[in-house]
């Protein structure tokens, strides 16, 4: 018989289309089952323990749960609403917005300015080394430190008394002016050193050739600065400024600790009104909503950086 | 024609020179001023450990302490008053199991990820990077009910589950990406010769690993052994107090300690990821920069 005059099925038939499916099914059952031991411890412990209780949590944000008040009750988008109602929610939203701005603010811009000194200076890996060492401790640690130093009689008042040439006695940490603004420094001095390196690292990742063409055709260290190399490092400007943006909307531990003492604690910022509301205040489901304002945040931001990390790219490129 | 223009180009770059140099001057000072500023803090906690309680309050904060003897007092105050031992004790397991099976779970998927062609990859990694997106406060208030009805609350175990769990998917996302840089002919030859999958993973595979692993290690060692967060909230008993939660408590109750015994536990707390990070100063940064 002619191949030509064939019907499709039949010459599927002849060379087994079904066999060939058959096996290739086999095979990709074959290399799951391969992979499934492999793949299964991980899995198991990051559904079981983060994302279950990240659904579980968006449930919780929908019911009455309460102390001595049953989670089964639903609740609809109230807790939702209660937020904004809530006085407390909006001085923790205002310094959280303040935190989120001067922790992308002053770390960059202190970082640049370091990045650019410590470049190419002889010693630069022990200066690196001082600026970056109070990011390996912890936050709690950092935290008790910066109490004292901002005691009334602490080092800070200490200082400024010997500037000043009065005596004062300040409590940086209990003032509603001030609170914020002394953590925010501490937390600068803390992740200050994190952004210099991520910088530095971009810097001497930089192609060479557009900065000496730069140079040979007359431009000046700013405008080479300005016009070659801020551009060249945007995709590391914009890595560090996500990576602040998140830093500073969820920041807790140095506020937990340094906050300790202040009166209106639970307005320091969004986490720790959040954890105030959970744990100290039995509020749960209300603590949950919290939780998800949170978190869609974090997500759209992340979601934006993946927007914008491809559009510098096929500019770069 | 040439010798006027040599002599100006001469003139004009040792005049350059110059002005390099002084610049260069100019940085080292700036600095060494900002070194010193941001050592500042540090020269009062050093200075703060080694006073008495009687004299931290009538010294100034940078005043010279008179002797070092009140250090060792200190320390031991700290170390009783703020119950460090047994912290120190948990977060050293919290870090090391949690540490050692996340980043060995994480080799594990990150194989089965690179190096087995089964369907739908990409869909199992992003569930495992799902891990990494969302804020800590979305797993509180679940995972503290979730711990209490598995009886979980307060426990060792609880807790190293919870780190091994928050630690994985960080380290497939580096894992992966560095072994989808090795070479696949190797597996291929492997497999031809009989290598079971497992073979593969532990004798070829794992030990091309040692470094990103290592550098994986450090950073997720030190995430743990800072963390309060999760202590506070799962594990808020003296037996199970990581130590950095047990210095927060501390600091709670410090109304009978000075802040110079206060000061001393933060340093004692932070100690082993000093000197980790002083030791391995360059795996530090080689993480950095994997990451």
């Amino acid at each position: 018989m002619n191949a030509l005059m064939e019907t499709d099925e039949q010459l599927l038939a002849r060379i087994g289309l079904a066999r060939i499916q058959a096996a290739e099914q086999a095979r990709t059952g074959r290399q799951l089952r391969l992979a499934l031991p492999f793949l299964a411890p991980a899995l198991l412990l990051v559904a079981t323990l983060l994302l279950l209780p990240v659904a579980y949590n968006i449930w919780l944000s929908l019911t009455h749960w309460q102390l001595f008040q049953g989670q089964d009750e639903f609740a609809g988008l109230h807790n939702y609403s209660q937020l904004w109602t809530s006085p407390y929610f909006d001085d923790a939203l205002g310094n959280t917005a303040i935190w989120v701005a001067a922790s992308v603010i002053l770390p960059l811009l202190l970082g640049l300015v370091l990045a650019m000194l410590f470049r190419r200076m002889p010693g630069q890996e022990w200066f690196k080394s001082v600026i970056f060492l109070p990011r390996i401790l912890a936050p709690t640690a950092v935290g008790v430190m910066w109490y004292y130093v901002y005691a009334p009689d602490g080092l800070l008042n200490q200082l400024l008394s010997t500037v000043s040439g009065q005596a004062l006695q300040i409590g940086w940490l209990f003032e509603d002016s001030l609170i914020t603004p002394a953590i925010i420094l501490t937390f600068v001095w803390q992740t200050c050193g994190l952004v210099m390196v991520l910088l530095l690292l971009g810097l001497a990742a930089l192609p060479r050739d557009p900065l000496e063409a730069a140079r040979i055709d007359g431009a000046g260290p700013w405008q080479v600065f300005r016009h070659i190399t801020l551009p060249l490092l945007s995709p590391t400007l914009l890595m560090v400024v996500i990576l602040s943006v998140l830093a500073g909307f969820t920041v807790f531990d140095l506020l937990w600790v340094m906050g300790s003492s202040y009166p209106q604690q639970r307005t320091l910022s969004l986490a720790v009104f959040m954890y105030f509301e959970a744990f100290q205040k039995s509020n749960w489901a209300f603590a949950a909503a919290t939780a998800v304002v949170i978190g869609g945040v974090v997500l759209a931001v992340t979601w934006l950086q993946t927007l914008l990390q491809a559009r510098i790219d096929r500019m770069v490129r | 024609m040439s010798t006027p223009h040599l002599a100006l180009d001469l003139a004009a770059l040792s005049r350059r020179e110059a002005r390099r140099g002084r610049a260069a001057h100019w940085k080292t000072v700036c600095g060494l001023l900002l070194a010193l500023l941001w050592l500042l803090p540090f020269s009062f906690v050093v200075l703060a450990i080694c006073k008495s309680t009687e004299e931290y309050a009538t010294s100034a904060p940078l005043a010279l302490p008179a002797s070092l003897a009140p250090l060792l007092d200190n320390a031991r105050d700290a170390w009783q008053q703020g119950e460090m031992g047994q912290a120190m004790l948990n977060s050293a397991l919290y870090a090391s199991v949690g540490t050692g099976l996340s980043v060995l779970l994480a080799a594990m998927a990150a194989f089965a990820l690179t190096r087995i062609r089964f369907p739908r990859r990409n869909l199992w990694f992003l569930l495992l990077f799902a891990g990494t997106v969302f804020p800590f406060q979305m797993y509180l208030v679940p995972l503290f009910f979730g711990f209490q009805w598995a009886a979980l609350l307060n426990t060792h175990a609880g807790m190293c589950l919870l780190y091994t769990a928050l630690c994985i998917p960080f380290p497939v996302l580096v894992l992966r990406n560095y072994m989808q840089s090795l070479s696949l002919e190797v597996d291929q030859a492997a497999r031809m010769d009989g290598a079971s999958e497992l073979t593969l993973f532990l004798r070829i595979i794992l030990p091309c690993l040692r470094g990103p692993m290592a550098a994986v290690f450090l950073l997720q060692f030190t995430w743990i052994w800072n963390d309060m967060l999760f202590s506070s909230v799962l594990g808020n008993r003296p037996e199970t107090r990581s130590i950095m939660n047990a210095l927060l408590v501390f600091q709670g109750s410090y109304a009978q300690s000075g802040p110079n015994i206060m000061l001393t536990a933060a340093v004692l707390a932070s100690l082993p990821t000093l000197l980790l990070f002083l030791l391995l100063r360059r795996q530090f940064m080689q993480g950095l920069r994997i990451a």
